[in-house]
């Protein structure tokens, strides 16, 4: 369950905690791009930030929000580490938690 | 190649400009927004059948040059500020009775004051490119924090900073389905369309924070309320053009945003008129494609819906052809046919039953049958 990976000058690494699965997220693409790029069958809906679908919960490191992830996720989800990942920049290298089977 | 695939993208900026310089000539030349969008109607008509793909090279890398692009996009607002601007000098000159004679600045002789008529054709010509220039607006609402902000600001400049939020959480989400404000159902015409979806995204727009605020406890009478703030962000125009002509200012300022959110809508309109979703993801025939030449260059790609529907976080420079239901003419053609709508109805009903026929799921051909 821990971050292993040093932040790269133009990439960052992503490892899923429930499969330990590693990929690389490009510096300023987003989280689910980059997963769906991988062939991670990440579940996605909208990719504009607003049905939710892809929400994962951010286990370690830092992340920029592109949207306000205020209209679609609770407070509670929000104060519990939930994310979108169609909206999420890196920021570091990070490690999530996510539902593949959506 | 990249010089081309880039520079393409230039009609709106450099249109705008040349309207901005027809006002400030002054004179008849205060029409020369109006005779611009005639002229893009019938290039746009001639062209209609000339369809190009998205260009990219070898390696599958898109040709467009994310900097210079997001460089136009936010250099537009101050274009569109300077169009206002200049509207306003108009309107002042008019409303305190300036003597109409010619001057000359660097050689260029131009018109102080400005009658009536020209002053007529001077709003005709802002509002119609603050419409237009709504295209950057829209990409500019699927990006990144700061583009998003300059969205709203570009919207602001029309009274419509409420589509930004409209467009990402109830736009996309709802496509095609009677909770989508911007989805005009078969049989609407456009101008109930403009009216019905422009207060629908506002009325969403304010739930939306009315819902956002009261998850954090806060009353919808709040000043982080963006539905609000969005309307402020437009008071800076409605300042400019009382103090600039009174009544009369107000009255123009009035027409460019009833002009420009027509516009707005006409392209809501013709987007997703009729189509139908169930549940599920959108998907591509959930989408008109207006893909001609001109239409692709002078609207920066917003006319392929099909793939923008799908793939929304895409650049437009990226989006493609992806086979989706299409019209066979571009936007300015089209627009023309839906200011008529027994003509636009008469049009679009073949391309309604292909849609019926081979792209429907058999739910949608369901609900399309209700209609029929």
């Amino acid at each position: 369950m821990l971050n292993l990976f040093k932040p790269r000058p133009t990439s960052y690494a992503d490892r899923l905690s429930d499969t330990e699965t590693t990929f690389t997220v490009k510096r300023g693409e987003s989280l689910l791009s980059s997963a769906l790029s991988a062939g991670i069958k990440w579940p996605f809906k909208c990719k504009v930030g607003s049905c939710g679908t892809c929400k994962c919960k951010l286990i370690d490191g830092k992340i920029k929000a592109q949207l306000d992830f205020g209209y679609v996720l609770d407070m509670s989800e929000i104060q519990d580490g939930y994310i979108l990942a169609c909206q999420s920049i890196l920021k570091s290298d990070i490690q999530v938690s996510v539902n593949l089977t959506k | 190649m990249k010089f081309y695939v880039n520079a393409r993208y230039l009609i709106v900026p450099f249109m705008s400009l040349i309207a901005i310089a027809g006002i400030l000539i002054g004179g008849s030349f205060a029409w020369v927004g109006v005779a611009l969008f005639g002229l893009n109607t019938i290039i746009d008509t001639l062209t209609k059948n000339i369809h190009l793909p998205a260009d990219f090279d070898e390696t599958g890398e898109s040709y467009g040059i994310k900097g210079f692009q997001y460089a136009v996009m936010f250099l537009m607002l101050p274009v569109f500020i300077v169009l206002q601007l200049v509207l306003a000098y108009r309107i002042f000159q008019y409303t305190s009775l300036t003597p109409i004679e010619t001057a000359a600045f660097l050689g260029v002789s131009y018109e102080v004051g400005t009658s009536g008529l020209n002053l007529i054709g001077a709003t005709l010509s802002s509002g119609l490119w603050a419409g237009l220039g709504i295209i950057y607006g829209h990409e500019l609402s699927h990006n990144k924090k700061e583009g998003f902000f300059v969205s709203r600001l570009i919207m602001a400049l029309s009274g419509a900073s409420h589509f930004t939020y409209a467009h990402v959480y109830n736009h996309h989400l709802d496509l095609g389905h009677e909770d989508d404000a911007a989805t005009a159902p078969r049989g609407r015409n456009i101008y109930a369309h403009a009216w019905l979806s422009h207060m629908g995204q506002s009325r969403f727009s304010y739930n939306l924070e009315k819902e956002r605020l009261s998850k954090r406890g806060s009353s919808a009478l709040h000043f982080d309320n963006r539905w609000i703030l969005g309307y402020l962000y437009s008071l800076p125009s409605i300042v400019l053009f009382v103090w600039a002509g009174g009544l009369i200012g107000v009255a123009a300022l009035f027409s460019v945003w009833v002009i420009a959110n027509f516009l707005l809508e006409a392209l809501n309109f013709m987007g997703h008129y009729g189509l139908i979703r169930t549940e599920g993801a959108v998907e591509h025939r959930h989408s008109w494609d207006n893909d001609s030449v001109f239409t692709s260059w002078f609207f920066i790609e917003i006319g392929r819906q099909c793939d923008h529907h799908v793939r929304g976080e895409t650049y437009f420079w990226e989006l493609d052809d992806v086979e989706g239901p299409n019209y066979g003419i571009g936007y300015f053609s089209l627009f023309v046919l839906t200011l008529i709508p027994p003509l636009f109805k008469a049009y679009v009903q073949k391309h309604l039953d292909n849609w019926d026929e081979k792209y429907a799921s058999s739910e949608e051909k369901v609900i399309a049958a209700q209609f029929s």
